[in-house]
């Protein structure tokens, strides 16, 4: 068995980073938060150009017809860069349960998802559809459809709105074994993951640039062992996010269980990046002039998202005893 | 319409590049990258193919170690095809050895209506090698291109001046060395990209294109690299008390650099 990803798989993920780099830099999620630039950002329409939103659609409809190890690198660039639209909703969950892609794969229509058990959908103020559930599985309505509240995030950039819809409405979606669920916790890992690795470069860089009492900070142990500490949560956290996309590209039974240990470590591993990298940047840190909040708030979002760690352990915990 | 872009591939830029003590050039022994400001040639020639409405774009280059890295990129952006030549004998070859090799290899190509080049390297910055294939060619040379078009068997391009830009034209076949800016190089698509790798990729030696080892890499250079120095530190700027007529000073500097 091969434990590496392919040629093509990293050739996809380095041109996704190339392109965030240029589109997505810190001042266009700033201008998000912002509110100064309404509507899909530069980047979005780029992705689309590129064909990222069309990985998970067969090629039958206009898309590449890959899988969820395809498309695992991918989103974790996208939250390297905290890339502001509701990709993991659009790309991940709702294109490969829709029959009709012709304006989702153009990017020209987004689509968002509100996370299992609840109302919470983000990209509220750009979404055109929202992919729901209930006790009877899922289903797209459509913007019309549907009452949005918008809400308070943490996260400014995710514009989240409560969806009020009713069960009658709308077209449901054939969900076999809620793959589309276990998608979402899938792609908001990597997401995760990515903005982990974010935070600790920017940590680095930090603490190799200031000085103290003569010498870089980043050479006091003390610093060291904080950022060794969120190294470690991100490398135990990355192989089992990995592991998930395969179980969900190979039909693995136990998707479901590794998606859950995938949410549970990306999620502690992302908050504890944080922390570390909030108490290295010291004052500075905490300003919002300073772009580390972005990333931050961000995976504050992320991990209490779709299930936070702790649901997920226990998810995990009736399974096992 | 087909069109060849000389392309370089290059020690990827964020990462410091080191010299090799013994010969002072610079080393390239791993994986190497699509020159950026090769990118703006590989757009204007998909965007002139597609505006003439058929033909293909082919890419030519030399590297070591057979090296394909750059290439792929050029070739998922949407060119056809490639030819790379990698010959150990190569290493150490001058503007001149190389602009000869390119050319020779556009002429293997055959059938080329126009070829593009960046007006110089990232890693070499000599900007000579654009004329030097021209000359080697026999074909019209055109420089500093800002925007080229393709009409009635001529190309014509705007050519950047300090003042602004000529109006320049030559009949096919030509070589045009096209600005950094001159169009946005397009993001290779997904589908590109995995299309790439399946994509023709003729690799030669010098000696396929009927040069013998004197000729090229160090024997055959007419350069020399005779001593190397670290670049001079910054000098401060100079400091000016108002008294009132600093503006003029400002305004004088300013047309000093040409900004206004």
């Amino acid at each position: 068995m091969r434990f590496a990803f392919t040629e093509d798989q990293i050739a996809l993920r380095d041109a996704t980073r190339d392109l965030l780099a240029k589109e997505c830099p810190p001042k266009a999620v700033r201008a998000q938060w912002e509110g100064e630039e309404p509507g899909p950002s530069s980047a979005w329409r780029a992705l689309a150009e590129m064909g990222v939103l069309g990985v998970l659609a067969p090629e039958s409809l206009g898309g590449l017809g890959l899988s969820e190890l395809d498309l695992v690198l991918v989103l974790e660039e996208t939250g390297y860069f905290a890339l502001p639209e509701p990709i993991v909703e659009h790309a991940a969950v709702a294109v490969p349960l829709l029959n009709d892609l012709t304006t989702a794969l153009t990017g020209t229509e987004i689509i968002s998802a509100t996370a299992p058990n609840s109302d919470l959908a983000p990209g509220a103020t750009l979404a055109h559809s929202f992919v729901v559930g209930d006790e009877n599985g899922l289903a797209l309505v459509e913007r019309g459809q549907v009452e949005i509240g918008l809400c308070e995030s943490v996260d400014q950039t995710r514009s989240l709105g409560r969806i009020k819809w009713d069960s009658k409405s709308g077209q449901r979606l054939d969900d076999p074994r809620g793959k589309g669920q276990a998608r979402g916790l899938v792609g908001i890992s990597s997401q995760l993951v990515g903005l982990t690795r974010r935070m600790l470069d920017m940590t680095v860089e930090y603490v190799i640039e200031r000085q103290q009492f003569g010498v870089p900070v980043g050479s006091f142990q003390a610093v060291k062992h904080h950022l060794a500490d969120a190294r470690i949560a991100l490398e135990f956290a990355r192989p089992l996010v990995y592991r998930a996309a395969w179980s969900l590209a190979t039909d693995d039974p136990d998707y479901e269980v590794h998606a859950s240990m995938a949410k549970a470590m990306a999620s502690d591993a992302a908050l504890l990046a944080g922390r570390k990298a909030l108490q290295c940047h010291g004052a500075i840190g905490y300003s919002f002039e300073y772009d580390l909040h972005l990333f931050m708030k961000r995976a504050w979002a992320l991990a209490s998202t779709w299930g936070d760690a702790r649901s997920h352990r226990s998810r995990l915990a009736q399974v096992i005893l | 319409m087909n069109i060849a872009v000389c392309v370089k591939q290059i020690p990827d830029p964020a990462v410091p590049g080191e010299l090799n003590p013994e010969t002072s050039a610079l080393k390239r022994e791993g994986k190497l990258i699509l020159d950026d400001s090769d990118s703006y040639g590989v757009e204007m020639a998909l965007q002139l193919v597609t505006a003439a409405g058929g033909g293909e774009v082919t890419l030519v280059s030399m590297a070591p170690n057979n090296e394909t890295s750059g290439l792929r990129t050029a070739l998922a952006m949407g060119a056809a095809k490639a030819v790379l030549v990698s010959d150990d004998t190569l290493a150490g070859s001058d503007a001149l050895s190389t602009a000869k090799i390119l050319a020779k290899s556009v002429e293997r190509v055959g059938d080329i209506d126009l070829v593009l080049t960046a007006t110089e390297s990232t890693d070499g910055y000599t900007g000579t090698i654009p004329a030097q294939i021209a000359e080697a060619l026999g074909w019209p040379s055109l420089t500093f291109a800002k925007s080229v078009a393709i009409a009635d068997g001529k190309v014509k391009i705007q050519r950047q001046t300090e003042a602004g830009f000529d109006d320049v034209e030559a009949p096919l076949p030509a070589v045009v060395s096209v600005t950094a800016g001159v169009v946005e190089p397009r993001y290779p698509s997904f589908k590109g990209i995995m299309e790439a790798k399946k994509k023709p990729v003729d690799e030669v030696t010098a000696g396929d294109l009927g040069f013998n080892p004197d000729q090229v890499g160090w024997a055959g250079s007419h350069q020399e690299i005779v001593e190397v120095r670290a670049a001079p530190a910054r000098e401060a700027g100079e400091k000016i008390e108002d008294d009132g007529e600093s503006h003029a000073r400002i305004v004088t500097f300013l047309e000093g650099l040409k900004i206004i």
